[in-house]
């Protein structure tokens, strides 16, 4: 069979396509360690939310040195807590459940993105960089009032976020 | 084109290897495809997809 150079050229550069492509991709798993949401976290009662031990409280918690847990509902229509406060330079896993319906989750700009299943649990983790507010849409249409459902994600420095901590207790 | 279209015997084939047609601008342009597929993976992938913030660790 006769085949053109050019078309061998091509053939060769496909496959040095391909294998770029999923050398990037396992570069990305292996150094930044890009992950995503798993079904790692156990069920809800999207029903008695109030009574779950992770969701009773939508909350912030630390966990340890520089390490803290989000724990988020989504609702018709916004977020809880709003905003979501969390320290600069910090990793935060986000635990994102909802109540009602399916929604969005989703911190505008950014590689933040889950979605929000009433009784399944999203778990997602972050690394915080300098303090800065992002805001937080949904994306997943769930009702007339979809297009104003919102919330914020602030994070703030690690002497605000002690202070507000303070505050509050 | 059109004439080695119409003759369309095997043995042309075969003994027009020594006279290929070999355009060069067909290569550039092979070039110049290749090099926007290899820029927008670039791009998309280690600009936009890991320079954003709150990438997905865990
Ligand atoms: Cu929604």
């Amino acid at each position: 069979m006769h085949i053109h150079a050019y078309e061998k050229l091509w053939l060769a550069l496909s496959i040095v396509l391909i294998l770029a492509l999923i050398g990037t991709v396992t570069y990305g798993a292996v150094g930044p360690g890009v992950a995503m949401v798993a079904d790692s976290q156990s069920t809800v009662d999207p029903g008695a939310l109030d009574e779950d031990d992770r969701f009773s409280e939508p909350r912030v918690e630390q966990v340890g040195e520089n390490e803290y847990e989000a724990y988020v509902v989504a609702y018709q229509f916004g977020f809880e807590p709003t905003p979501i406060v969390v320290p600069a330079n910090s990793t935060v896993t986000l635990h994102v459940t909802s109540r009602d319906v399916i929604h969005g989750f989703e911190v505008a700009g950014t590689s933040a993105n889950a979605m929000a299943v009433p009784g399944e649990v999203s778990e997602i983790t972050v690394e915080t960089d300098e303090p800065t507010e992002y805001g937080i849409v949904c994306n997943e249409y769930c009702g007339a009032g979809h297009h104003v459902m919102e919330g914020k994600l602030n994070v703030v420095s690690q002497s605000e976020f002690e202070n507000r901590g303070g505050d509050s207790e | 084109m059109g004439q080695s279209e119409a003759v369309n015997a095997p043995t042309d084939d075969v003994g027009g290897d020594g006279e290929e047609f070999d355009p060069i601008g067909t290569l550039t342009l092979i070039g110049i495809y290749f090099t926007i597929l290899v820029l927008a993976w670039v791009y998309i992938y280690f600009i936009e997809f890991l320079g954003r913030d709150l990438v997905v660790v865990g």
